[in-house]
């Protein structure tokens, strides 16, 4: 099989993440902050390692500024129901996924805040200049964005647009599903208030494990409250971070492997990782755009994009080329809409979707040779299957 | 032997950073529960002898550890 959907979730993960995961669960079994005996003490400081390791990645100062969470969706929403209240304006962009667009689209049908979308070109390229000219008009209190899209790959420049939202005193929170892990992120260097990150795609953990960044100065109100291990006489959330936003008790077996899974990338470096996807990446565009009825979609330009191609073939259903490719040369990747309808809307592709082709650090060349042969062979036949 | 102090904590987040400091830096420590006098915000804390105990304060305080200490 050839695993060419990493944009869902990677596959394989690093042999040391199934090692952690083992080992906690065969050697070590307690859980974090809530006794005191040495288990629980060995439990704490696998998290805490795993916190410390994620700060590192992103650059953060003080690693109690991370919550962990189940995935990105529930990180995002910790952000957008934690921060907003009545009468905030906010702005996001038309190439969202849903995990941003649903919160903010039910908080603008009850009413509690007005919503702002930027347009993206046709590209999925959002220009941060775009977000001035409602920032000009408008007392904004947060922009959302994400980093780059799961659908056509492009990456918004956070540094650029951190800045002109800065410089209107608004803050920024980030959706980085797709690049946390696989293009650098640098909350300090580009003024990040938030971050929103899944650990179960690039950052190489497994599912069930994703996070927050809330940089010092903004507090937010918790999703859930409850059981922190911390401040146990008192029926009152804790105000420190993370117990503040942590109740309950945490993934610890998940962030086992997510920590190993962020260690990989550390040891190996982003940039390095990067590298190769992206050799991949051009290799299956350049290529793609050879086979006759072929249609990309996303930017042309590679520095301007992650390891993520949409595409589609003329006369075929997306789901169609995904079925064939399943079937016939054991290739899998996603077709459809991506839970991103917005973005389908803004590149032309609504409703049917595209095919998605995400490679990941374990893809070689000869599997992107395999997948545009396989193209190739679609493009030639009828779309009947 | 000298007194013992013990260094507490409110989240368990600073009990591990103050261990791996204290680590670091080769002060003897020992993890312990809380005593339930410090009515603490933690169930861990740190045991201490008083002759580090400016040293530890010295580090803990660098490093941004959110801690308070008392007599044993």
């Amino acid at each position: 099989m050839i695993y060419f959907d990493n944009a869902a979730t990677s596959f394989p993960k690093p042999k040391a993440v199934i090692e952690a995961m083992e080992n906690y669960f065969f050697n070590m079994g307690g859980t974090t902050g809530r006794s005191g005996h040495k288990m629980a003490l060995e439990a704490s400081e696998l998290v805490f390692n795993t916190r410390e390791s994620l700060a590192q990645l992103f650059n953060i100062k003080d690693s109690a500024r991370i919550v962990f969470t189940k995935n990105v969706t529930e990180s995002l929403n910790m952000a957008i129901n934690g921060f907003l209240i009545k009468g905030d304006r906010v702005i996001t962009t038309s190439v969202e996924h849903n995990s941003v667009m649903r919160p903010l689209r039910y908080l603008e049908q009850a009413g509690k805040i007005k919503l702002y979308v930027v347009q993206a070109n046709q590209a999925g390229m959002v220009d941060p200049a775009s977000f001035e000219d409602i920032l000009k008009k408008e007392s904004i209190k947060l922009v959302v964005f994400s980093h780059a899209s799961n659908v056509t790959g492009a990456v918004n420049p956070i540094g650029p647009i951190t800045q002109i939202v800065k410089s209107y005193g608004s803050n920024t929170l980030i959706d980085a599903a797709q690049t946390a892990g696989a293009y650098p992120v640098d909350v300090e260097a580009d003024g990040v208030d938030m971050l929103a990150f899944t650990g179960h795609k690039a950052l190489l953990g497994p599912q069930g494990t994703g996070g927050l960044y809330i940089r010092e100065g903004i507090e937010i109100e918790p999703l859930m409250r409850g059981g922190t291990g911390s401040n146990s006489e008192r029926e009152f959330q804790p105000e420190l971070m993370p117990d503040r936003l942590e109740s309950g008790t945490l993934n610890v077996i998940g962030l086992a492997g997510l920590g190993a899974g962020v260690k990989y990338v550390l040891e190996h470096g982003v940039v390095n990782l990067r590298q190769k996807e992206m050799a991949l990446t051009e290799s299956f565009i350049r290529n793609a755009a050879k086979i006759p009825d072929v249609r990309l979609y996303g930017p042309k330009d590679a520095n301007n994009r992650v390891s993520v191609v949409s595409l589609n073939i003329s006369g075929y259903d997306p789901a169609e080329i995904a079925y064939i490719l399943d079937r016939d040369f054991d290739i899998a990747c996603r077709p459809g809409l991506h839970c991103a309808p917005s973005t389908h809307k803004t590149i032309g592709t609504f409703p049917q979707g595209t095919v998605r082709f995400a490679f990941g650090p374990f893809n070689n060349i000869e599997e992107i040779h395999t997948g545009l042969t396989a193209l190739s062979h679609i493009s030639q036949k009828e779309g009947d299957v | 032997m000298s007194a013992e102090y013990v260094v507490y904590f409110q989240s368990t987040h600073d009990v591990i950073k103050a261990k791996k400091e204290l680590q670091q830096a080769c002060i003897a420590h020992e993890i312990i529960p809380t005593p339930k006098k410090l009515s603490s915000e933690c169930g861990m804390s740190l045991k201490v002898e008083a002759f580090v105990l400016e040293r530890v304060h010295e580090i803990l305080c660098l490093k941004g550890v959110r801690f308070k200490s008392d007599l044993l």
